[in-house]
């Protein structure tokens, strides 16, 4: 076993010039270059800020990037990556030393993985961009248990993450290297993280779990909280059922304290397992906006809240049915109606119910407690702690349920506010044991890129196989701390596939953002999105002889849910984005084949229960080279702040002079033409999408709920941050400064 | 004095009867830009401390000592002082804005402490900060001025505390953010620098009205005390720099900053530059990181961000409401 600094054939270097750098220690080159004089070469830190900087006659440092990432790889990557003389050797050493799990290689011949390695090897994969590269090797690729050295390239982590996918199937194993060195698909977070490690957290991304009104569901939350946030998961929680502050104890009055306390505890819990290491521990909770407590829940987050009840580090989220809005249009007041009451008039949980559909029946009940607020207010109070913090999400109830091909109810969302499923009830025995289990949500993710899938040119197969990639996560997860959610996953096989670089590939079309062939661009392109992922699930479905659990009281199921596709033609209405189609060669699905696709669903099913979410992607859209989801850019040079990252700086993927003026970003695009595009997306797409709104700091709160009630009245699922930019104020500014001034 | 006028006597305060629209610009600007410590998740920088060698802890802690009695002399000196010789009962307002938000600043640097260190490390830089000659020269030289009767020369000093002085502070935190360390805590200086930017701006503002009628003997005559106060401070302040930052080898760089920042400072009072652009080019992390724009795309898992403010709150109307 020999480590080396230099760098074999096999850990490629991602420069040719290596040899020159070895000669420097890698914690020395950042000080030293950091205070040497003219004849230095910069630290990648350095570089790397520069795009935020002018240049001498004023313009962009571009090049300054790519030449922080070859720094970054001579400086340091390549010194402290550990050489291996061949790939046999690496993988003895690596199994052996217990980083790599034996028994997933061992479903393949070393000749076959050798022959896979090489695949993804002759694609000569380099990072564009610094923050790529530096998120990879910071947060990604294995290291030493000590954390000092580099044991894998990225061709190696993208060679294992096929290999624990495709579970001994050779074909399919050569298929996801080809669409994830390619950048088509990319794996979310957990997935690509902890594939084919020995030591590792889960491959699934996020979980959603009720909370019912008794003792014991609360402490199983807490524990489900710690259990999944050392797992590495994002756990949110829904509140809406739990009885209100002065609400009855065994009919003793006065007695509850609401869902503060319970807050508190799970913001607790999240922080406790975040010092476990792996990633950060991150939760949120969500709330109807007709729960009696819903100030107090978003008092939390003022700026001059009471330590004992400021919560800092949950994220809060609002569902919002249909019937808040018709009041707040009459300027009446709404009601609140106490779930204590309500689950003993309905017999079932106050997050079961519609509330737009019993409004007027409960404000009549004189057996559920009420009392009012104006709901104009209200839509006011959301905003000013959206200035404030970003906080709440909101989730349009009504709106989310219409567009659920599903039978049963959702009546929340996740900590990125896309997944969107039905769930059910647990029911426990005095000593905390389960007397039914019932089904809680997990999700695991992938996102493509347009860009790449367009010039690629075959979106049937680059979605089959990331379906085929999203569904092995589903089946190889096995959540046995939390048995509602084991359960969930075992009958539905939900899978979140999303889509990034929209922004990116518009932009590099020469098409504005939200433009008129931007809409029609993003709408045929879900659109194709959506045949094809339907076609890969139904045909997982025929060949495992099996449907997900439910499917016969689903819209698939009636064959309801095609009509839209099958009554009318989908068809570009704009020249350009009819010739973006035809020079990619991707055909765009005919009514007819929308038929046949119906009947094969109806007679063989869907194998998975929810097949599409579009996550905001942050960390894989830097490594993937991508913007952000289908958002506009936050700005051409993106200054990105993380805790394990430090300031970086970003510029938007394919930026240059001729396509800088497309590269508007989304302060200067403003809210309606965001919405636009993702009520364009919306309709090809089962679950949610994360969509950010932002706005300068001189906004008002009308401008934000205007944005609200436009985003509801398009159709629009869910919102997720609200973002504020404030520039500094004239004469305050740093001369030379680009994110001042851009 | 005879060209300031002070408010002898107290009237209400018309907010819609302006003297100077400055004034309503930088209160609106400094309220909206309220902040508390406590929004910052601080605790989350705990695992970053701890990578922090002994010696780079205890310079962290010395630089936020230093930090801390700036900010205390600012709140309770020097913005009391800026008010007894304001021009506009605004302007009084303002500083009542700035003097409370010192203390905040102050008190936020406890807050870093309480959460990250230990009481005896904490009790040890305060006791440094007391007896390093250079660091109680620096409060000498400026509430020297702050005492004298000389408005003029208070607002010198001010300018130079809020865009001079606290800047060989804040390289450090802007340093460790930038290398990945204690982001939390780097987050909250930013509030910080949000903060001291308009500060700095807002008295060499005033500064100016009040030298343009001034004769132009006098106006010499403070431009003259001005530099020269300004060479001593930054005499002292490189003395200062070389007991902090010898030890981790940062001091040249950090010298940079302070010749950047000393040009910034003579900006705001509307005199020219004094250093050479040759030895100002500070390195680009601390650079580009310097924008006191609140526009970091931060990451919600991991911190709260700089950027958000206390919003415009207007009702919505009947219009808005139309579907």
């Amino acid at each position: 076993m020999e480590t080396s600094s230099s760098v074999s054939s096999n850990v490629a270097a991602n420069d040719d010039a290596t040899k020159n750098a070895a000669t420097t220690k890698p914690a020395e080159t950042k000080r030293s270059a950091a205070v040497a004089s003219e004849a230095r070469t910069l630290d990648y830190h350095a570089l790397n800020a520069m795009l935020n900087l002018y240049g001498a006659n004023g313009e962009l440092q571009l090049d300054k990037d790519r030449e922080a990432a070859r720094q970054y790889f001579l400086q340091h990557v390549n010194q402290n990556t550990v050489f291996f003389h061949s790939l046999e050797e690496k993988l003895d050493y690596l199994v052996e030393e217990q980083y790599y799990e034996p028994g997933m290689l061992a479903q393949y011949s070393f000749s076959f993985i050798k022959a896979l390695f090489e695949q993804a090897y002759a694609y000569k994969f380099r990072f564009p961009s610094f923050l790529g590269a530096f998120k990879y090797y910071t947060s990604y690729t294995l290291k030493t248990f000590d954390g000092k050295r580099y044991l894998e390239r990225y061709e190696d982590r993208v060679c294992m993450v096929a290999l624990t996918l495709a579970r001994g199937d050779e074909a399919l194993a050569k298929s996801l290297v080809d669409e994830i060195i390619s950048g088509r698909f990319q794996p979310a977070t957990p997935t690509f993280l902890n594939c084919g490690k020995q030591q590792r957290g889960e491959l699934v991304s996020c979980f959603l779990l009720r909370i019912e009104d008794n003792m014991e569901s609360i402490g199983r939350s807490i524990n489900s909280a710690l259990q999944l946030s050392k797992r590495g998961g994002g756990v949110a929680f829904l509140l809406t059922n739990i009885r209100e502050s002065g609400a009855p104890i065994k009919r003793i009055e006065n007695q509850s304290s609401g869902i503060i306390p319970i807050m508190k505890l799970l913001e607790d819990a999240f922080s406790y397992a975040n010092q476990l290491g792996a990633r950060q521990g991150a939760g949120a909770v969500y709330l109807n906006a007709h729960h009696p407590d819903i100030l107090r829940f978003l008092d939390t987050k003022r700026e001059n809240a009471d330590e004992k009840i400021r919560i800092k580090t949950l994220s809060l989220g609002v569902t919002i049915p249909d019937i808040t809005f018709e009041l707040a249009k009459r300027n009446d007041d709404m009601y609140l109606f106490s779930p204590y009451d309500v689950e003993r008039v309905y017999g079932v949980p106050f997050g079961d119910i519609s509330v737009t559909e019993k409004y007027h029946e409960m404000v009549a009940d004189a057996r559920i407690r009420k009392h009012k607020i104006n709901a104009r207010a209200f839509f006011q109070t959301l905003a000013e702690l959206q200035f404030e913090s970003g906080y709440p999400y909101i989730m349009f109830e009504d709106t989310v349920n219409r567009a659920n091909p599903i039978a049963g109810r959702i009546n929340m969302s996740n900590l990125c506010s896309e997944i969107l499923q039905v769930n059910t009830p647990t029911e426990y025995d005095d000593d905390l044991g389960y007397r039914q289990i019932g089904q809680d949500i997990s999700c695991n993710l992938g996102s493509m890129n347009i860009a790449k899938v367009m010039d690629a040119g075959d979106i049937g197969t680059s979605v089959e196989i990331a379906i085929r990639g999203l569904t092995a996560v589903s089946e190889m997860s096995n959540l046995r701390s939390v048995p509602s959610i084991a359960e969930g996953n075992a009958k539905s096989r939900a899978i979140g596939l999303g889509q990034m670089n929209l922004h990116g590939f518009l932009a590099r079309e020469h098409i504005y953002y939200g433009s008129d062939e931007g809409l029609d661009f993003t709408n045929l392109y879900f659109y194709c999105v959506a045949f094809h992922a339907i076609r890969a699930s139904n045909q997982l479905s025929i060949e495992h002889g099996e449907a997900f659990a439910g499917f016969e009281d689903s819209t698939y199921a009636s064959g309801a849910f095609f009509d839209k596709y099958t009554d009318q033609a989908w068809l570009p209405r704009t020249e350009k984005v009819r010739h973006l189609f035809e020079r990619s060669g991707i055909a765009l699905p005919t009514q007819e084949e929308w038929q046949a696709l119906k009947v094969s669903v109806m007679a063989h099913g869907l194998y998975n229960r929810n097949l599409q979410a579009v996550p905001p992607t942050g960390s894989i859209s830097y490594i993937n080279h991508s913007t952000s989801s289908i958002h506009p850019v936050a700005a051409k040079i993106e200054i990105r702040k993380e805790g394990k990252l430090g300031r970086v700086y970003y510029p938007a993927p394919f930026l240059n002079e001729a396509n800088f003026d497309y590269f508007q970003d989304a302060y200067e695009i403003g809210p309606e033409k965001i919405i636009d595009t993702y009520a364009e997306a919306s309709k090809h797409v089962d679950q949610g999408l994360s969509l950010t709104l932002f706005f300068p700091d001189t906004a008002s709160t009308r401008d934000i709920n205007k944005a609200q009630i436009y985003a509801w009245r398009m159709g629009i699922k869910t919102l997720y941050y609200i973002r504020l930019r404030q520039s500094a104020l004239e004469g305050t500014e740093v001369e030379g400064c680009v994110s001042c001034s851009l | 004095m005879t060209m300031m006028q002070r408010l002898s006597r107290v009237d209400a305060i018309n907010w819609n009867r302006l003297q100077d629209d400055k004034d309503l610009e930088v209160w609106n600007r400094l309220t909206s830009n309220f902040w508390l410590p406590e929004k910052v998740p601080l605790s989350n920088d705990i695992q970053s401390w701890n990578t922090l060698t002994q010696q780079e802890k205890q310079l962290t802690i010395r630089v936020f000592t230093g930090l801390t009695l700036l900010d205390t002399i600012q709140s309770s000196v020097g913005a009391p002082v800026l008010m007894d010789d304001a021009r506009t009962p605004h302007e009084e307002a303002v500083y009542t804005n700035i003097a409370f938000m010192e203390s905040v600043h102050a008190r936020s640097y406890s807050s870093i402490f309480s959460t990250l260190c230990n009481t005896r490390d904490v009790d040890d830089a305060f006791r440094w900060s007391e007896e390093n000659p250079t660091l109680q020269m620096k409060s000498e030289l400026i509430l020297k001025r702050y005492r004298a009767d000389d408005p003029l020369m208070r607002k010198v000093a001010s300018v130079f505390l809020e865009s001079f002085l606290f800047y060989s502070g804040f390289y450090l935190p802007m340093y460790w953010s930038s290398h990945a360390k204690l982001t939390n805590t780097a987050d909250l200086i930013r509030l910080i620098i949000r903060d001291e930017a308009v500060h700095g701006y807002y008295v060499g503002y005033k500064f100016q009205q009040a030298l343009a009628e001034a004769t132009p003997e006098r106006q010499q005559e403070v431009k003259d005390y001005a530099y020269e106060l300004l060479l001593e401070l930054y005499d002292n302040e490189v003395r200062y720099t070389e007991s902090l930052y010898d030890e981790v080898g940062l001091t040249e760089d950090v010298k940079k900053f302070l010749h950047y920042n000393a040009n910034k400072a003579l900006m705001n009072l509307g005199f020219e530059p004094l250093f050479p652009s040759s030895v100002t080019d500070v390195d680009p992390t601390i650079m580009a990181a310097l924008s006191p724009s609140a526009d970091e795309n931060h990451d919600f898992f991991s911190g709260s961000g700089s950027s958000y403010v206390i919003g415009k709150a207007v009702a919505t109307e009947d219009d808005d409401w139309a579907f």
